[in-house]
């Protein structure tokens, strides 16, 4: 058995939050078979508070106060940096993702480890705060459908899982901080997202005017109705469309919205809401009064409510415990050559594979050179989806090919890595080597799935070198 | 891509109870009961894919149940007629038996053998039926194949590498061809030298042993067919064992099984194996013995 | 006492009680693999008529594996009824076979007797038993036990659901045990053998089970047969479990080969009387079959039918909730076809409902053996007849992990239909509360595991 320790850093609109997790790994093979490692357990050990994330501007974080509350968590939880092996740094919400994510990196990066990966994007950020809701597990452990909502400040990330699958996912400009208040109610900001649906409602609502429970409930009710239309319990309006979160896909109609599940900030407010508009702009914002909406929309009311794990903390749990999978257990790889960080990976259909080995290294060297001119990179791993029950011949062949084409293709430092979906790679790494002889360094890892346009990190061997832990990216920032 | 699986799935479902609907255009008796298994003959039933079709009618959750049926291998949702088996279900069942006692009982294709240049030799078991009752007489090797061993292999090699029907003719089949090369290559590739390979005929994991001691291997390997379940029958093992000699411990082997296309596939437990067995014989120890 | 015989003209002596047991055996390949075996018919028959001479109190006095040696002849021997064994000591093995079989002798008095007798007086009398001796002397006799429920009535026919799976995923599982109660299935238990022997392994699945169990009110007991220790780790992790499993053999030094003595066992009760999540007093279950105790050496030389009537003589030490023999599964070197299996399915039975025990079977066989479906189809409907408290349901017969064929979840069903039996009554009020059966038939609904998946 072996542990690691993975650590989340959540950086959103709202709050600013740290976790620290424990992945433990065990070789769950009989005795009498290969070996095969495996994620037994995944326990967060430490929960840093909800901090409200520092800004400089509107949209722009204050890196060294975000640098302050992180190392100041680094220090409470007892853990240094070194002691880290995994895990995520993520960026969520409307905020300008590109310039936070230059400076998180740059004032993060002693923290980060050497394996950390700042990871980004609405619909990857939905993904995972789905599985640390709990929602992920439950459609697993229920064998159904569950669609989660985180709604935070800035925006609602939803995904829907059907058996521990991914069926949808996408992004809404809704939350509970598009407008921030007095607790007066005196109007202190409005977001874009908020601007239109108050146009929409032809609502009187103005930065530096106050604003009554009736305006601002209104306002909430029509953002519940819009989470709706997202789940296909309503007509979609033109106004969903124009929320989307930029770069998010389009959630569709998957599978009935019969169960769901709500994270996020607001999903705490969903309950607190029920003592009453009282003191609902305690928070100085519109939370409360959108977690009133949320429960009370007769049509998400109708299904059934899946309890969360977490709520505002689920995208940092997520994040901090899911994103990391192990490789098969049979692989076969050079000495020191991991970790690798940030490799784009180039992804060959099984016809694109099929071509290489009929007609030998040289097209998949142009295929190589062409990949890097596209993307201006000088590094690449090959992701293909091998064979099954390959003949010794085969792979040896298999091998020739690649060696070949990676060695012409990237530069002479480079190492040749391939990553493979069937159970192939120590056969075929270890024919790469014979291939290569002592003049470049190879890998071949294998049980991972990889789509076009990932990004991928691979970790130091654990368990005794059987396995490497791996995170797919499926976008990359900074 | 995971949503077209799903409708994968689906479709199939669709074009199943299209097909039995199909069959209720038929001239046949208006009493029928819609049971549903009534398939005709055009595929084979005891093919993966064929399996991997629910048979029940009707479920309260067709989605649920093809779920389920990904989970597992087990024959579920296969329904019923009365309180016993579909006639379909049945017969899956008796051929993939007859399968697993065809291996069991059939010699493995002499053209293998001789395509992969292997002597064949035999124990002491004169038949199958012997084979199957008499452990110990397969666990010797007669005395015409420990003198053509003698005569014909090379002598005290670090690794004697053979294959062995055992339970199996149709593992040997499916894997000897892929794993052998991939494993004496492997070896070579380290320096290691291997032994003359060779086929031994009705044996048992410990005439090993006996092996050990006629060539003076330092380790060997027996590549033998397991028991088959009626999942495959193209199930091999690996036994290994360091400084063999008559009557070791059988935990002192070491075993790499499941070696078939959808357990460890053939080439690929060569190249794990290989490195086993360089550390067995870095560590001069194998089985509980080893330091994983 | 008398250890030779003149029979059609030869004349057979016997060295010891031991080589009389083993000679007077029906035909096992194991007893000819272990040397021991009669070597002709004749020779069998002869050894029968020595045995069916022999007293009770010889069987006694010459236990197979000595006192001294053997903590499972010291339990056997500790544990016998002083008294009712003076009054049968001298009886011949005969006179006790015309005892069990006579229409005087009760099901009461059958089993005071048990209580008197050592294995290996078990193991004699059923020798002189032909298959309907074994068949109608079984079904004289109910042993039943109380774990949540009460096994073993008259009138019941029980089934274990081994929801087995190639590599223990949780899921595959639910969708098997799912399936199985929809068929009416696992009133004597839910009980999966795990492929992986490891603490984390077993609490994952009996969470599971726990957890539907107690979902949908299933009136009956999980398990999940891991090695001894592994499950005393896992209850003392906090695992669910209303039952304790071990495969035993029938001397110390074939459960050493398993890896445990008694006092493990002794260690699991009173854990599980401590912790346990059962009801009732009878947590422990047990499996055992001819040719174990050969298959590690630790046979002594003796017969096989007497090694495992000293499985029985064991188990009954520790109040058992179930037993069954895994009657086709050490393959053809033991029993080699379905003539055998078939034999010793009755025989263990009829041994252990005589020792006392709660007796099921796993009517199975592997595929290197001359057997097949239609054998362990006719051993399950045989049993039934005999009262058997229970056998074992898997999907279509094929389990997927141990690589056997036993009966299907269909055959209890059959079973029950054709010899008019029921299921345990608290497990069929919840099939008919779960619209599975009625009337003591399977309704539309059944066969359908979607109906567990549609409630959650």
């Amino acid at each position: 058995m072996s542990t690691i320790i993975s650590v989340g850093i959540d950086i959103g609109t709202s709050t600013t939050q740290v976790i620290f997790s424990r992945i433990t790994m065990d070789n769950t093979a009989g005795y009498f078979t290969a070996p095969r490692i495996s994620i037994v357990a995944k326990d967060v050990f430490f929960r840093s508070e909800v901090y409200f994330t520092p800004l400089k501007t509107m949209a722009l974080i204050d890196g060294d106060a975000v640098r302050d509350i992180v190392a100041e968590e680094f220090r409470k939880a007892g853990i240094r940096p070194s002691d880290v092996d995994t895990g995520a740094v993520i960026i969520t919400g409307e905020s300008a993702r590109k310039e936070n994510a230059a400076l998180v990196l740059e004032k993060l990066s002693d923290f980060a480890g050497e394996f950390v990966v700042s990871t980004a994007g609405p619909d990857l950020e939905s993904i995972i705060a789905g599985k640390g809701s709990g929602a992920y597990q439950y459609s697993i452990d229920n064998d159904c459908a569950v669609i989660n909502l985180d709604v935070g400040g800035g925006t609602t990330n939803i995904v829907s899982f059907y058996a521990g699958e991914v069926t949808g996912k996408g992004c809404f400009d809704i939350g509970g901080r598009l407008i921030r208040l007095d607790r007066d109610g005196t109007v202190r900001s409005i977001s874009p997202a908020a601007q239109r649906i108050i146009e929409e409602q032809k609502l009187p609502l103005r930065v530096g005017e106050r604003a009554t429970d009736e305006q601002l409930l209104r306002l909430t009710d029509r953002m519940a109705e819009l989470l709706a239309e997202a789940l296909g319990l309503k007509e979609e309006s033109t106004l969903l469309h124009k929320i989307q979160t930029p770069n998010s896909s389009w959630l569709g109609q998957t599978h009935t919205a019969s169960r769901i599940c709500f994270s996020g900030g607001v999903a705490d407010c969903m309950e607190q809401s029920r003592a009453g508009t009282a003191d609902f702009l305690r928070f100085g914002d519109i939370g409360l009064y959108l977690g009133r909406s949320i429960r009370t929309n007769p049509l998400l009311a109708a299904a059934r409510q899946v309890p969360a794990h977490e709520t505002i903390r689920a995208t940092v749990v997520g994040a901090g415990t899911y994103t990391t999978s192990l490789s098969g257990s049979t692989i076969s790889y050079s000495d020191g050559i991991f970790p690798v960080k940030n490799v784009p990976a180039l992804k060959l259909s099984y016809q694109e594979q099929q071509e290489f080995l009929d007609k030998g290294g040289e097209s998949l060297y142009q295929k190589c050179r062409w990949f890097l001119e596209q993307n201006d990179t000088e590094n690449l791993l090959l992701a293909m989806p091998g064979k099954l029950d390959p003949t010794y011949a085969e792979i040896k062949h298999m091998a020739k090919c690649i060696v070949d084409a990676m060695m012409r293709a990237l530069p002479p430092e480079a190492p040749v890595i391939v990553v493979v979906e069937q159970d192939i790679a120590k056969a075929l790494g270890n024919a790469m080597k014979q291939e290569a002889g002592n003049q470049r360094r190879v890998a071949a890892i294998d049980s991972i799935k990889i789509d076009v346009n990932d990004f991928v990190d691979i970790g130091r061997p654990l368990m005794d070198g059987l396995v490497v832990p791996v995170v797919v990216k499926t976008l990359l920032f900074g | 891509m995971l949503d077209q699986k799903w409708i994968d799935m689906i479709a199939d479902e669709v074009a199943r109870q299209l097909r039995a609907q199909g069959k209720v255009i038929l001239p046949e008796p208006s009493d029928r009961p819609d049971f549903g298994s009534g398939v005709a003959i055009t595929e084979d039933i005891a093919s993966a894919e064929s399996k991997a079709k629910t048979l029940l009618t009707n479920p309260q959750d067709a989605e649920a149940l093809a779920r389920m049926k990904k989970r597992t291998t087990a024959r579920i949702g296969v329904g019923r007629t009365g309180c016993r088996l579909n006639t379909q279900t049945m017969l899956t069942l008796r051929a993939d038996h007859a399968k697993a006692q065809d291996s069991v009982f059939t010699d493995v294709d002499p053209r293998l053998i001789e395509r992969l240049h292997l002597m064949s030799v035999q124990t002491q078991c004169d038949c199958k039926d012997t084979y199957i009752t008499r452990p110990d007489l397969g666990r010797k090797l007669n005395d015409e194949a420990v003198e053509l061993l003698k005569t014909n292999c090379a002598k005290n090699p670090d690794v004697q590498i053979y294959a062995s029907d055992g339970l199996s003719s149709t593992a040997i089949e499916a894997n000897l061809e892929r794993i052998l090369p991939a494993l004496t290559e492997g070896l070579q590739a380290k320096g290691l030298s291997v032994g003359t390979p060779f086929y031994l005929r009705f044996g048992r994991v410990g005439a090993e042993d006996h092996v050990a001691e006629i060539l003076g291997a330092k380790v060997v390997c027996v590549l033998i067919g397991e028991r088959p379940g009626l999942a495959t029958a193209e199930s091999m093992s690996a036994y290994i064992v360091c400084d063999a000699h008559v009557g070791i411990p059988e935990s002192k082997r070491t075993v790499v099984s499941n070696i078939h296309k959808n357990g460890l596939s053939a080439v690929e437990a060569g190249a794990y194996i290989t490195e086993v067995i360089a550390e067995i014989l870095r560590q001069k120890k194998s089985g509980v013995d080893l330091v994983k | 006492m008398q250890l030779s015989t003149v029979l059609a003209g030869k004349t057979f002596t016997f060295a010891s009680v031991k080589e009389v047991l083993a000679k007077a055996n029906e035909e096992k390949s194991g007893d000819i693999l272990a040397g021991v075996a009669a070597s002709s018919v004749l020779e069998r028959i002869a050894a029968k008529e020595v045995l069916s001479q022999l007293t009770i109190r010889d069987l006694r006095e010459n236990p197979v594996v000595s006192y001294e040696q053997d903590e499972v002849t010291r339990i056997n021997q500790d544990s016998i009824d002083a008294a009712m064994y003076e009054k049968i000591k001298s009886w011949t093995i005969a006179e006790l076979r015309e005892y069990i079989l006579a229409y005087e002798t009760t099901e009461s008095d059958l089993i005071a007797l048990g209580k008197a007798l050592t294995a290996e007086v078990v193991a004699g009398v059923c020798k002189l038993m032909s298959n309907l001796d074994l068949i109608y002397a079984a079904n004289k006799i109910r042993i039943t036990a109380t774990c949540n429920t009460t096994i073993g009535k008259r009138g019941h026919f029980s089934t274990r659901l081994q929801p087995n799976h190639s590599t223990d995923n949780v899921e595959g599982i639910t969708a098997s045990l799912f399936e199985g109660l929809s068929y009416g299935c696992g009133d004597a238990l839910l009980g999966l053998n795990p492929v992986n022997d490891t603490v984390s392994s077993l609490m994952e699945v009996l969470k599971r089970f726990d957890e539907i169990k107690n979902r949908f009110e299933i009136p009956t007991q999980i398990c999940v047969l891991g090695h001894i220790t592994t499950q005393i780790e896992a209850v003392k992790r906090g695992a669910p479990c209303d039952m304790i499993f071990q495969s035993i053999a029938g001397s110390e030094k074939g459960n050493k080969a398993f890896g445990f003595n008694a006092d493990t066992v002794r260690e699991a009760y009173a854990l599980l009387k401590d912790r346990g999540t059962a009801k009732g007093s009878n947590v422990l279950y047990f499996e055992t079959g001819q040719g174990s105790e050969l298959s590690s050496d630790a046979h002594f030389g003796a017969d096989q039918v007497t090694m495992e009537a000293r499985c029985y003589a064991f188990a009954r030490e520790f109040h058992p909730f179930m037993v069954n023999t895994v009657v086709g599964f050490i393959g053809p070197e033991y029993l080699y076809d379905s003539k055998q299996v078939i034999r010793a399915g009755l025989e263990d039975h009829f041994m252990g409902k005589l020792s006392g025990i709660p007796m099921g079977c796993d009517c199975c066989y592997t595929n290197h053996m001359m057997a097949d479906q239609n054998d362990i189809e006719n051993l399950a409907v045989l049993l039934g007849s005999c009262g058997v408290n229970y056998v074992i349901g898997v999907p279509t017969s094929d389990d997927i992990m141990l690589n056997y064929q036993t009966n299907a979840y269909h055959d209890a069903v059959a079973i029950r239909e054709i010899l008019g039996l029921h299921p345990i009554t608290e497990f069929e009020r919840w099939l008919e509360k779960m619209g599975i059966m009625e009337n003591g038939r399977l309704t539309k609904r059944a066969g359908d595991p979607t109906i567990f998946t549609a409630r959650g």
